[in-house]
Order: structure tokens, then sequence, then C-alpha cells
């Protein structure tokens, strides 16, 4: 039987009633703990244009967290800042490339990447299913505080204008995008390429791919956990946060992509509350999100939304 | 890239030699945990511990198909990050159905980071200035040693091994007959100093910044990456290869890699990108089903017609 098309796709996914009181109350006992940010400038990672710094903080559960902070040299006035927010399996990069295009660029490794898995290390396989039989000890709820306190960073640097800053990844790091839009509103433009941690459930049943598999994996080693599981990633899943997303926001999708299935991608971008959103679906592309060509978008629509 | 500077070290053959005997004098003692979280209902997942030179304890995923084999094998190289897959994030997981899958992780990769944990950045640059001590001499033997591994399992058919991956793909078909399929997206050992020189975007760039910050060392640097170059190792090839180029214009596109080509002993085909991880893909995983004389490729869903 042919697929459906991925914009006809309907979400199984339910949100719980309580999800904005989870997060806030998540969001509240970050607050409480101290950023102790330790800047470092880096010279093997710096070049005659871009000072690179090698930065860690404090996040929820008291994880020491770390990322690297990339400023042009030459500056007139306040940056934009940018949050980079990394793929799943990847490491996150130095972004010399978008503090050449003028941004104060933060790019984050949350928990269990390298640099930050001394405290918490499940591995991959392994982080997308690390605790989730229950909402308060599943993985991505530090996961995702990880990346909002790279916000708080920014918002704490002289040189970067705290009424400009933006997230953008693509992955995991869209999804990571989707959450920290979500539940950081100093964030103002928000560009989510290919979103991961969007429509868990209906992804393992669109894709038999990793890292979904993950949960498949799960499942069917434990069976019986199926309703905590399903509970708890409703309150992780993009799709039921994506309600608090007001600012400006782009989307990409692949409408071949096995990773992350369009139709997720889809359900997530009708969700977004704020008026301002497009979504740039590639068909002949898979989880690249003809990344090649959208880079461009990407580009545009920050400089349009931060750099003004 | 139209003019490729460097030529073949001297040395090139007796070094890769005494690496390989360096690796043949331990013994690899393999450990292998089955793995009942990665098995399904059609394939089993193992994980294995085996020793590399070093001596080195190096790790590998493995999958077994259920049912009698032999099966044919893909044996996936490391891409450069930390992590390794099963199989490779987005394909099929139903390719264990029908294939024997090997995924290993070279020292300093999650999993087989103790006591060696590379950085990433780092690890392009970690020894570099040094031919004996670049880190990449053991990583090409760890690769090897997989290769040795998986070619000996009796469920495996000798006549179907491809290599999967990246340059150590390449490298490693090149050194290991038992490779008899290549399929190969050469990205980093490819006249290396040519390439750095021409980006600045990472892992690449890593060069670039030891360079900056070690000037002096540039002509070491230089010998050292000599001895990784793909160019070098194509004589070697025997093995019926796929090399996924660049499109045109692109620093890796056809016209690049054509000397490559060329020098590749066995029979070389050439696909050009369409910078889509679905197009490529699905021509990769199409190719290698009719060199396998299999019934059909494993695609996942949205890959499907």
């Amino acid at each position: 039987m042919p697929r459906l098309a991925a914009d006809k796709y309907v979400t199984k996914v339910r949100k719980p009633d309580d999800v904005d009181e989870f997060w806030d109350d998540v969001l509240a006992q970050t607050a409480k703990i101290p950023l102790d940010a330790e800047v470092n400038h880096d010279p093997l990672r710096s070049s005659e244009a871009i000072d690179v710094f090698e930065v860690f903080y404090t996040s929820l559960d008291d994880v020491r967290i770390a990322g690297w902070y990339a400023v042009p040299k030459e500056r007139d006035g306040l940056l934009p800042g940018l949050l980079q927010v990394p793929g799943y399996n990847m490491e996150p990069p130095i972004p010399k490339n978008w503090a050449k295009k003028g941004y104060a660029t933060f790019s984050v490794a949350p928990r269990g990447k390298l640099r930050s898995n001394r405290q918490f290390n499940p591995g991959y396989p392994g982080l997308l299913t690390y605790g989730m039989v229950d909402r308060n000890t599943y993985s991505y709820r530090g996961f995702y505080m990880d990346a909002c306190r790279g916000v708080e960073f920014l918002l704490g640097r002289d040189e970067v204008n705290s009424d400009r800053i933006g997230v953008t990844g693509h992955s995991q790091g869209g999804g990571l995008t989707v959450s920290t839009a979500a539940l950081r509103p100093e964030i103002k433009a928000a560009a989510a390429g290919a979103p991961y941690l969007c429509g868990y459930m209906d992804a393992i049943e669109l894709t038999d791919a990793y890292p979904y598999q993950e949960i498949t994996d799960y499942l069917r080693a434990y069976p019986g956990c199926r309703d905590q599981v399903e509970q708890t990633l409703a309150y992780f899943d993009g799709i039921n946060l994506a309600h608090r997303i007001n600012c400006p926001m782009i989307v990409s999708v692949g409408l071949q992509d096995s990773t992350c299935p369009p139709e997720t991608g889809f359900a997530m971008f009708n969700a977004i509350a704020s008026a301002d959103k497009k979504i740039y679906a590639y068909d002949g592309h898979g989880h690249d999100a003809n990344g090649r060509q959208h880079g461009a978008v990407i580009d545009a629509f920050l400089a349009e939304h931060l750099k003004v | 890239m139209t003019t490729l500077s460097g030529a073949k070290p001297a040395g090139f053959d007796s070094f890769w030699q005494a690496t390989l005997d360096e690796l043949a004098t331990l013994p690899p003692a393999p450990e292998v945990v089955e793995m009942p979280l990665r098995s399904t209902d059609f394939a089993t997942a193992y994980g294995v511990r085996l020793t590399s030179i070093g001596p080195y304890r190096i790790f590998g995923y493995l999958s077994i198909p259920k049912g009698n084999g032999p099966f044919p094998a893909k044996y996936y190289l490391p891409r450069y990050g930390s992590v390794v897959d099963l199989v490779p994030q987005g394909t099929a997981n139903d390719q264990r159905r029908q294939c024997v899958t090997f995924s290993v992780s070279a020292r300093g990769q999650r999993l087989a980071d103790q006591p060696y944990a590379a950085s990433f950045p780092g690890l392009l640059t970690d020894g570099i200035a040094d031919l004996s001590s670049y880190v990449y001499r053991g990583i090409v033997a760890d690769c090897c040693r997989g290769l040795e591994y998986l070619a000996g399992l009796e469920q495996v058919d000798g006549n179907r091994i491809a290599a999967i991956g990246a340059d150590l793909a390449f490298t490693t078909a090149a050194l290991c007959s038992q490779i008899t399929h290549l399929v190969s997206s050469p990205s980093l050992s490819y006249a290396t100093a040519d390439l750095a020189a021409r980006t600045e975007a990472y892992p690449l760039e890593e060069i670039n910044d030891y360079l900056r910050l070690h000037p002096s060392r540039r002509e070491d640097v230089h010998n050292t990456l000599s001895y990784f170059d793909l160019r070098w190792f194509a004589p070697r090839l025997s093995a019926t290869t796929l090399l996924m180029a660049g499109s045109d214009g692109e620093s890796l596109d056809e016209v690049a890699l054509q000397p490559l080509v060329e020098s590749v002993k066995g029979s070389c085909e050439v696909h050009k990108s369409q910078h889509s991880g679905y197009r490529d893909g699905v021509f990769s995983e199409e190719w290698l089903t009719r060199q396998f004389g299999l019934p059909g490729p494993s695609l996942p869903p949205h890959w499907q017609p």
C-alpha cells in the first residue's frame, strides 16, 4: 500500500495536560543552579579572524557541560547571538563558520557528548532510551536543559545583543531547536532541519532505522513498560512543546528521510504557535533535507531576524 | 582540484608491510558477548573485542542473520567521529536479515576508548608530526584486524565481503585481499595537504589549525600524511569498487578522483553524488545488491518506491 503523503499524516501523539507545569518546574530547578561559566581562549582553534573559546558551565543535576564559543575578532557594536545544537551521533562542531558570518556562536555539547560525559555517559546507542520509564529520570530532561543553559551563557556575554539570539541545528539539533525555542522565550528566531525527537511513537512505526530503532529494541526487551514509555516521551515530544514557540521559525524536511520521518516534522510544524512559520519540504531528499541548498535559506532567515 | 601535490614516499610499502607484520604477531583473542537488546527475530547481535597493535583492545558490533549461512557480509568502517553505530544511521535495520554486518570502533572511538579516548576535533592531528607516532597507523591496523575477524567467521561467504565507508574502507580494502567489494567516499586522505589548504571546514581544518600553531612542522606533517594517501594505496586495490564522488566542481569530484580511479587495480565505477542521502544511499545499496546477487535491496520504508 502506498504511503500517505507526509503532510497528511495524523499523529498519534497526545499532549499531557500538565506538560507546561512539568517544564516550568524543570526550568525553575535549573534556574536555582549557578551557571558558573568558565571561558578559556583556545589558541589552537582560533584564527586570524575568529577567536575560539572552550566553555564549561553547570546544568541540571550539577552536570558540567562543555561547548565551543566562536566570535569574530573584528566587530562594530553588539553581535547577534546564535546557539548551535548538535546531532545525535556527532560531536558539536567548532562554529567558526557562523562566527565568520558575524554571529557570536555557542556550540553546546549536552550531557553524554565528549567533554560533557564525565558524570553522565549512556553511550550511543543508549541515550535515546536512558531512564525512559519516568519523565524525571529520562535522559533528555537534563539534555534539553543543557541546551537551554547555552542561551543563558549567550545572555551573559557583554559582546552579545540579548535581544537578538537565535537557535539552529539539524536532526537532533533540529529537535533541540524546537525544545530550546519552546522553553526559552529569549529566542528570537529558530531554524530546525529534519527535526528529531518529534513524534517518537509515530516514528517507530514509520521507520526501522536507528536511532529510533533503539526504542523498538527497548520495547521488544521490556514490553511491559510500553505505557510508561509512551507517557514519558509525551513530555519530551517536540509536537507537545511546539505550542510554546512564538518566535519566527523555519523547518526543513526531506520527504524520503528514513532517520527522522517527514511525517513527524509536519506534525511538529503544525503545532507551532507562531504565525510566522514556514516549512520547506524537499522531495528527493533524505535526512540531508537538501542541506546543501537549504543552508542559504537558513542564512537569509537568521540574517533577517537577528541582524536587523 | 586540478593539480595534486606530493609523491609516493619511498618507504610506503615497507611501512605498511611492517604494520601488517606487527599485527600478525598479535593474536586477536576475540571476546564475543551476545547483545539481546539489539537482537531481533531475524538477526543476533554481538559485541566483539579484539586485540590490535599496541597491543590495544578494540570493539565491534556484529550481527548475524538467523538461518543457514553462509551470508554475504557488510563491513562498516568508522567515519570521523566518536560514535560507531550497529548499522549506519538511517539505513534499514532489515539489512541484518540477509547480510552479516560488522561495525568496528577503532582506537579512541567510543567502546574502544580505554585507555585512549580521542578528541573530536583532535584525532586527525594526534601525533601527526612524526610518522611513527601518528594515531592513524594504529587505526588502520584496527580496521585490518576487524576484517580478519569477520572474514574468519564460518557464517560469512568469503566471496562476498564488502567494505563500506570513507577513506578507511578504501585503505583497508587495499591492504586486505579478503575484501571482495568496496563502497568508498573519499573525504580526508586523498591529497590531504591540497584539500586542507582549500577549506576552512572541519575536520580538515584541524590540519590548518595545527600548522597555524606549528608552522615549522609543515614538512613533517605532509610527510606523515603522504603515507595515508589513497593514491598510493590504489594500485593494491583489487576489490570491485564503487567510488562515491562529489558533484562537478567540488574538491573531490569525478575529475579530481580520476588519478585514483586510473590507479585502482580492480574494476572501479564512479558515482557522482546527487547531494541526497536518499538518492546516493539507494544507488549504493542497489549496486551492492547486484554485486552480491541478492534478490533485492534492503531499503528503509521512505526509500522504497
